[in-house]
C-alpha cells in the first residue's frame, strides 16, 4: 500500500453519517462529498471506509434479465420487476432471504409480501449467530449496551470473536480504550482478555489469551463454570488449557466490578455450536452471584440484529419464519434457509441486501443453480454469479435513510448523505413493487375463511 | 360518515351515565348530540355501551417486549392463528405480536393503551413497534427515574432545570408522561446491587429515593402534565414491602398539583402502578401475607393517590420490568431463563417467564391481594383495572378478572372448591369480602378512571366532542346477572358486539372486520424552549463523552411518528 | 476526481524465515478454519468482488510457516485443499496469527464454500470452522471469483466437465453482460 494524501478537494461534510458496515454501527462518520460524490470518509475504520469508498466498477445501475444464452441483459424497471414477481407468483416454496444490509422499513415491505404469498423470510443470522438465538432461548439473554460498557466495564473477554478485524472499532469507541464514566483512564483502567484458538490481531492486543483447542470450547467453559461453583478440576488441563490457568482466569472474571464477554462465530461455528454459547450464557448467569457481568454478540451486519428484532415483533420470531400455511412457523433447522436448500426444497429464492454466493457452503448453494433467483442488491457479487433477475438498490445509510439495530439493540437512524444514482431504486420501493405486482398476479393463498382463535389462550384454570 | 348507536344501555361514568337507555351519535370520527336521518343505524337494543376501554399500564411495545418474543418462542407459538382477509397471521400468548396484541385489545373494546416503559436511548424502537399495532392509540411513559441528570438535578434540587429537562426529553422521545421504575435501584444494578427502602441511596449518586421520586413530582407539576407521576416504587414483589410503598405514597402529600389547564382533568399527584406487587407484608415468602388492606385504607385517606392493581390471572406469562434487580432475583429463586438489558446512563430491564399457578402459596397470594385491592378501594375513580401485561398475566384476561370482580359467588366457589390454594383464605381477607363490581364501576375501573388519570381530554367518555372511541357488550343489564353468571361475562367482554375506533367499526360481534393504523400520544411542553435549549447545551458535553451514540442520531425524529396525537401544554 | 482509494491488490503477510524447495510431505492433513479478516472483509464491502484483490484476500490459504515448509511451498504458491465437501485451489500464505501448526485458516468466500460442512445439525448454521482437510502443493491456478461460481456451479454453461470448464476463456474482472459499458454510465477514475 502506498502513502495516499489525505482528500481536501470537496464540497462540504456531512456529520453524524452512520457506518453501514458491522453490528457497531457506529453513527460519527463524517462524509466528505463533492459533485454528489462522496469522495472521503472520517472517522470510520478500514471496513467501514472502503464500504462507502465503494467499487463504482461493480454497482449495479440497471435491472438485468438472464436470457436464454445465459447472459444478463439490460431491461427497463418494469420488464425486470415483471419478471422477478411472475418467479415469486409461480412459486410454491418462495424463501426471501437477506434483509440485514437494508432498512426495517424495506422489511415492512417484505414481510407482507412473505405473509401474503407465503414463503419463509430468513436473513444471515442462520449462518452466523443462529445458534447464539437458539441459546438465549434455552438459557437466557442477560445483554447491555454498548454504553454501559464504556461507562463501567473493567473486564472486557472476547470469545471467538476477532473484533480488530471484524469489528474494528469496537475496542476503539465501545469496549477497550475509550475513557468512561467510571473508567476515566480509558484502557488502563480495563483487562482485556481474549479467548481463541487463534493468535488473532484482537488476541495480540490483549492483557491475556486464553488459546483453547479448536472445538474445546465447550469444555473450557465448563471446567470455567465447575471452578466458580467451587469444584475442583480432576484433569492438569482442559481443552488445553492447564488448570492453574482457569483457577486464575475464574478468580479474575469474578472479581470484575462490571464484565462484559462479547462473543463471536468462533464459538458459533464449531462443533458445539449452540452449546457452546448455552455455556457460556450460564457462566454469565453465573458469574452474576457475586459480580455484575453481560454479554453480547458481536453482530456481523448493520441490520442483521435489526431483522431479528423486526421480525419479532412483526411475527412474533427472529428469523426463519414460514408463512406456507397462513400463520408463522418457526423450527430451528427446519425453516432456515439452509436446510431448506440442503433438502432442495425452495423453488423461488429472493436474496436481498445479502451475497449466499459468498457465504453459503457449496452444499446448499447448489440448489441455487437449479431455481430461479432473484437478486436486489448495490453490487455485482457472487450471487449474481447465480442470478436470473437483478434489480439495483440503493445504498442505505448513504443513498437512502433508514433504521437499523446496533448489536446491543440501540435503533439508529441512518440519514441520507447523497443521491442515488439515477437509475437505481430504493430497497423498499423495489419491494413495495414486486408485493403490489404478485398481488395482481396471484390471489392470496392459505387464507382462514374466518378467524379460528387458538385454543392456546384457554386459561391454566380451565384446564 | 354518521352513526348512530340506537336503544343501548350507556354506562358514561365521566358523564354519570349509569345504564340508561339512550342513543349515542358519532359523525367524522367524533361524538355528536345528534346526527343527521341520513346516519346509518346501529342497533345495540339493551346491549351494553362503553367508552372503548382505556389501558392505563402495559408493556404493549419496546425492547424489552422483543427480547421477550425472541428468546421465548415457545410463547409465540401457543397464540398461533391463519391470516384472514382483514387480519395478519397471529402469533404469541404473553408478549404477542404487534399486530395481534392491536387485534386482541380491539376484540376486548379497548381503543387506548398506555406503554408504560420506553428508554428514552431506544424510543425509536418503541415507535416502530406502536406504528405496527393496529386499532389502538399509544401513549408512551419515557423512563426517568434512574436518569444520571435526573439523579443529579434531584440531588441538587435543581427542579427547574429538572422540569426542562422533562420538557426536552418528553419533545426528543415522543413520550407522553414521566414514569418511574424502582428508582435508584436500577441504576444500583449497574454494580448488581439495588436499594432497599425509599431512603436508601444510589451507589455514587449520593442520591435517595425519596429525592428522586419528590423532585419529579415537583418538576411534574411545575409543568403541568396531563398526567402525574406514575410510579413503580422500590422493593417491589418483597414481602414487607408495604411500609415502602406507603413511604413512597406519603412523601409527596405536600406537593399541590398544578392548577393549570392541561393537568385539569386528573385529580391526583402520584399513580401508583401494580399496587399488588407493592402490597406484601412478612419477612419472607414463609411468612408473607396480605397487606392489601393497609394500602387500600392509605389510598381511601388520600384522594391524591391513584393506581392500578396488576392482578394476577394463573398464566405461564413473561414478567418483563425495568426493575432489573428484582428480575434476577426471581432467577434465583424460579432458575428458570434469565435475561437483562441495561441501558447506559438511563436505566435497566430483566425479562424472566413466570408460571403463576392457583396450586402455588406464593401466586394464590398474589392473586388474592391483587382482588383485594380492587374491593377495599373504595373509590373507583383511584383503582384501574391493569395485569401489568404481561407481567401478572397477559392482558386478554381482563374478562376473566371483570368476572371475578362482578361474583363474590365465583371467588367463594375457587377458594372453597380448592381450586386455588389454601393460603387465600389464610393469609388474606379476601374470603371475607363480599362487596361486587356493577357494570357502572366496571366501567369507572377500566375506562373513565384511567382516562381521567392519564389526563386525556379526548377519549374515556361519550362526551359530544370526543373521540369516537365506543366498545358494545351483548349483555342485556337488566335480564343478566353477573353475580350468577361469571362465564357469560367473560364471554362477553373478551369478544365485543362492536368495537368503534374514531368513528371506524373495527370489530363487529368479536371479529375484527377493519384494521386503522394507530395514534402515538405525546405531549409537547410549550414555553420552556428557552429553558429547553440551555438545558440540552449543557448537558451536550456530557452527552457526547458518555453515551454511544450522537445527539442527532439519538432524538426520535418525526419519520417514527407518522399518525401523532399531540397534547400541547402550555407550561407558563 | 480525487477519491480517497481503498483498493488493495493483496494482503499484506510476512516473509517466510525457511523456505524449502522441495518438501518433505505430498498431502498434509490438517484442520480447517474459516472466518473473516479485515483485507476480506474490506474487500468485500467494496465490492470489488470480480477483481484480483478478492481473490488474493479470500482465495487465500493461511499456513503456519513449518506447514508450508513440509509441503515446500512459499507465499503465493498455489495448494489444493481437499475436504469431505470439494476441494478448491487457492493461493499458500503465511498466517498473520501464526503459531497454528496443523490448522489452516481461509476467510469465507466462494472459495472456502466449496470446502466447507453445509451440515447444521438441525440447528440452521453449517459448520464452518473445525473441518478435517488435506492440503498439498499444485499447479493450478487460483480462479477468478467469476469463474470459481462458473466452475463450481454450473448454472448457465452446458459443459459439466470441471477440467472443461475450468479451462474456458475467463470471464475477467470487470462484469459481463449485455448492454452498455459500465464506464459509458457513471464517472470514476479508479
Amino acid at each position: 500500500m502506498t502513502y495516499e494524501p489525505p482528500v481536501t478537494d470537496y464540497d462540504h461534510i456531512v456529520e453524524n453519517c452512520t457506518c453501514a458496515f458491522c453490528g457497531c454501527n457506529c453513527d460519527d462518520l463524517d462524509f466528505l462529498v463533492k459533485d454528489g460524490h462522496v469522495v472521503a470518509v472520517r472517522h470510520a475504520c478500514r471496513l467501514g471506509a472502503s464500504k462507502v469508498m465503494e467499487d463504482m466498477d461493480q454497482r449495479l445501475l440497471v435491472p438485468m434479465v438472464r436470457n436464454e444464452e445465459g447472459v444478463l441483459e439490460e431491461v427497463d424497471w418494469d420488464t425486470a420487476l415483471d419478471t422477478a414477481a411472475e418467479y415469486i407468483a409461480n412459486s410454491i416454496r418462495p424463501v426471501f432471504y437477506g434483509w440485514s444490509e437494508t432498512s426495517t422499513e424495506c422489511m415492512k415491505e417484505g414481510v407482507e409480501l412473505g405473509e401474503y404469498i407465503g414463503a419463509v423470510l430468513d436473513n444471515q443470522a442462520t449462518i452466523c449467530h443462529g445458534p447464539s438465538l437458539q441459546a438465549m432461548q434455552n438459557a437466557g439473554y442477560p445483554i447491555q449496551t454498548l454504553g454501559e460498557v464504556k461507562n463501567r466495564a473493567d473486564v472486557i473477554a472476547y470469545s471467538g470473536s476477532n473484533a480488530m478485524n471484524s469489528h474494528p472499532r469496537h475496542l476503539a469507541r465501545y469496549a477497550a480504550f475509550p475513557r468512561g464514566y467510571f473508567r476515566q483512564r480509558g484502557r488502563f483502567d480495563r483487562t482485556v482478555i481474549t479467548m481463541d484458538p487463534k493468535f488473532s490481531d484482537t488476541a495480540k492486543m490483549s492483557d491475556k489469551w486464553i488459546g483453547f483447542e479448536q472445538n474445546g470450547d465447550y469444555g473450557f467453559y465448563n471446567a470455567l463454570r465447575a471452578v466458580l461453583k467451587g469444584k475442583k478440576l480432576q484433569s492438569e488441563s482442559v481443552s488445553g488449557i492447564p488448570a492453574e490457568d482457569i483457577y486464575e482466569l475464574a478468580a479474575e472474571m469474578e472479581a470484575a466490578e462490571f464484565g462484559v464477554l462479547f462473543f463471536g462465530l468462533g464459538l458459533t461455528h464449531t462443533l458445539g455450536k449452540q452449546r457452546n454459547i448455552d455455556i457460556a450464557i450460564k457462566l454469565v448467569q453465573d458469574l452474576n452471584t457475586n459480580s455484575k457481568w453481560g454479554l453480547t454478540p458481536m453482530r456481523g451486519h448493520f441490520n442483521v440484529n435489526g431483522f431479528n428484532i423486526f421480525m419479532a415483533y412483526e411475527t412474533g420470531w427472529a428469523f426463519g419464519v414460514d408463512f406456507c400455511r397462513g400463520y408463522g412457523r418457526y423450527m430451528m433447522g427446519e425453516t432456515n434457509t439452509i436446510d431448506l436448500l440442503v433438502r432442495k426444497e425452495p423453488d423461488c429464492f429472493m436474496v436481498i441486501a445479502a451475497d449466499p454466493g459468498a457465504h453459503f457452503p457449496n452444499g446448499a448453494n447448489q440448489h441455487l443453480a437449479d431455481i430461479p433467483v432473484i437478486q436486489i442488491d448495490i453490487h455485482w457479487g457472487p450471487s449474481t454469479e447465480l442470478a436470473d433477475v437483478v434489480l439495483p438498490g440503493s445504498f442505505i445509510s448513504v443513498e437512502c435513510g433508514g433504521t437499523s439495530y446496533r448489536m446491543d439493540g440501540v435503533p439508529i437512524w441512518m440519514k441520507k448523505a447523497i443521491d442515488k444514482p439515477e437509475t437505481c431504486r430504493d430497497d423498499e420501493w423495489i419491494v413495495r413493487e414486486l408485493k403490489e405486482r404478485v398481488m395482481k398476479l396471484r390471489e392470496e393463498p392459505n387464507v382462514a375463511d374466518e378467524y379460528v382463535p387458538n385454543e392456546g389462550l384457554a386459561c391454566l384454570l380451565d384446564k | 360518515m354518521e352513526y348512530i348507536l340506537k336503544n343501548g344501555i350507556v354506562y358514561d361514568p365521566a358523564n354519570e351515565v349509569n345504564g340508561e337507555k339512550m342513543d349515542i351519535c358519532f359523525k367524522d370520527g367524533k361524538i355528536v348530540e345528534d346526527v343527521s336521518a341520513d346516519a346509518e343505524v346501529l342497533d345495540v337494543t339493551d346491549k351494553i355501551v362503553m367508552p372503548a376501554g382505556v389501558d392505563p399500564h402495559a408493556h404493549v411495545a419496546g425492547p424489552k417486549l422483543v427480547v421477550g418474543r425472541l428468546y421465548r418462542p415457545e410463547d409465540e407459538r401457543r397464540g398461533v392463528a391463519q391470516k384472514t382477509k382483514v387480519t395478519r397471521a397471529e402469533a404469541g400468548f404473553s408478549i404477542p405480536s404487534c399486530p395481534t396484541t392491536g387485534y386482541r385489545y380491539s376484540r376486548m373494546g379497548y381503543g387506548t393503551v398506555c406503554e408504560a416503559a420506553m428508554p428514552p436511548l431506544e424510543a425509536k424502537h418503541t415507535h416502530e413497534e406502536i406504528n405496527t399495532i393496529p386499532n389502538i392509540d399509544i401513549n408512551p411513559l419515557p423512563l426517568f427515574g434512574n436518569n444520571w441528570f435526573v439523579m443529579e438535578y434531584a440531588r441538587e434540587n435543581r427542579i427547574d432545570d429538572l422540569a426542562a429537562f422533562i420538557a426536552a426529553m418528553l419533545r426528543v422521545s415522543k413520550g407522553y408522561g414521566v414514569k418511574i421504575v424502582n428508582p435508584c435501584g436500577s441504576e444500583a444494578w449497574g454494580w448488581g446491587m439495588n436499594v432497599h427502602g425509599y431512603d436508601d441511596k444510589a451507589p455514587y449518586f449520593d442520591v435517595t429515593s425519596r429525592e428522586v421520586v419528590r423532585a419529579l413530582a415537583k418538576a411534574n407539576e411545575q409543568l403541568g402534565l396531563p398526567h402525574s407521576i406514575h410510579i413503580h416504587p422500590n422493593d417491589l414483589g418483597h414481602p414487607g414491602n408495604v411500609p415502602t410503598t406507603i413511604a413512597t405514597l406519603d412523601s409527596i402529600k405536600d406537593i399541590a398539583k398544578s392548577t393549570k389547564a392541561s393537568a385539569g382533568v386528573r385529580d391526583q399527584t402520584i399513580h401508583c402502578t401494580h399496587a399488588q406487587f407493592h402490597s406484601y407484608t412478612g419477612n419472607s415468602w414463609k411468612d408473607a401475607a396480605s397487606g392489601a388492606e393497609e394500602v387500600a385504607d392509605f389510598i381511601n385517606k388520600n384522594p391524591y393517590v391513584t393506581c392500578d392493581v396488576g392482578q394476577v390471572t394463573f398464566d405461564e406469562t413473561t414478567t418483563m420490568t425495568a426493575d432489573a434487580p428484582m428480575e434476577y432475583d426471581l432467577f434465583k429463586i424460579s432458575g428458570l431463563k434469565w435475561a437483562n438489558k441495561d441501558i447506559e446512563c438511563e436505566t435497566a430491564a430483566g425479562i424472566i417467564p413466570c408460571i403463576y399457578s392457583p396450586k402455588t402459596p406464593v401466586s394464590t397470594l398474589q392473586w388474592a391481594i391483587g382482588l383485594e385491592l380492587f374491593l377495599h378501594i373504595k373509590n373507583p375513580w383511584q383503582v384501574c383495572l391493569t395485569t401489568d401485561h404481561p407481567n401478572a398475566g397477559p392482558f386478554i384476561r381482563y374478562p376473566k378478572i371483570i368476572s371475578w370482580l362482578m361474583s363474590a359467588e365465583k371467588r367463594m366457589s375457587m377458594i372453597d372448591n380448592g381450586e386455588v390454594h389454601k393460603w387465600a383464605s389464610k393469609r388474606t381477607g379476601l374470603a371475607g369480602l363480599e362487596r361486587e363490581y356493577d357494570f357502572y364501576e366496571i366501567a369507572t375501573i377500566s375506562r373513565a378512571a384511567p382516562a381521567k388519570i392519564h389526563g386525556f381530554q379526548d377519549r374515556g367518555a361519550l362526551t359530544p366532542g370526543y373521540n369516537a372511541d365506543i366498545a358494545v357488550y351483548d349483555i342485556n343489564p337488566n335480564d343478566f346477572d353477573p353475580s350468577k353468571d361469571p362465564e357469560g361475562v367473560e364471554k362477553a367482554f373478551s369478544n365485543a358486539y362492536y368495537t368503534i375506533k374514531d368513528g371506524q367499526i373495527v370489530v363487529k360481534d368479536g371479529d375484527i372486520v377493519s384494521t386503522k393504523q394507530s395514534h402515538t400520544i405525546w405531549t409537547n411542553v410549550i414555553g420552556y424552549e428557552e429553558e429547553e435549549k440551555q438545558i440540552i447545551d449543557s448537558i451536550m458535553p456530557f452527552f457526547t463523552q458518555y453515551y454511544s451514540v450522537k445527539w442527532e442520531n439519538y432524538q426520535v425524529h418525526d419519520h417514527y411518528v407518522p399518525n401523532p396525537t399531540r397534547v400541547d401544554v402550555e407550561a407558563k | 476526481m480525487h477519491y480517497a482509494n481503498t483498493y488493495l491488490e493483496r494482503p499484506v503477510v510476512g516473509d517466510l524465515e525457511n523456505v524449502a524447495q522441495e518438501g518433505t510431505t505430498k498431502v498434509l492433513k490438517c484442520m480447517l478454519n474459516t472466518g473473516s479478516d479485515i483485507y476480506q472483509g474490506a474487500c468485500k464491502k467494496r465490492g470489488s468482488t470480480l477483481k484480483e484483490e478478492y481473490k488474493n484476500a479470500s482465495g487465500t490459504c493461511y499456513m503456519d510457516p513449518r506447514d508450508m515448509v513440509k509441503l515446500g511451498v512459499k507465499n503465493w504458491d498455489t495448494v489444493l485443499v481437499k475436504t469431505d465437501y470439494g476441494e478448491v485451489v487457492l493461493n499458500a500464505a503465511k498466517s498473520r496469527d501464526a503459531p497454528h501448526e496443523g490448522t489452516i485458516f481461509v476467510c469465507k468466500g466462494p472459495w472456502a464454500n466449496t470446502i466447507v460442512s453445509h451440515e447444521t445439525y438441525c440447528c440452521s448454521d453449517p459448520t464452518y470452522k473445525g473441518i478435517h482437510a488435506t492440503v498439498e502443493k499444485t499447479d493450478r491456478k487460483v480462479l477468478l471469483m467469476a469463474d470459481l461460481m462458473r466452475w463450481v456451479y454450473k448454472k448457465y454453461v452446458d459443459e459439466e466437465d470441471d477440467d472443461v470448464v475450468e479451462n474456458m476463456e475467463s470471464l475477467g474482472e470487470r462484469p459481463v453482460y449485455n448492454g452498455r459499458k459500465w464506464e459509458e454510465l457513471i464517472d470514476h477514475d479508479i
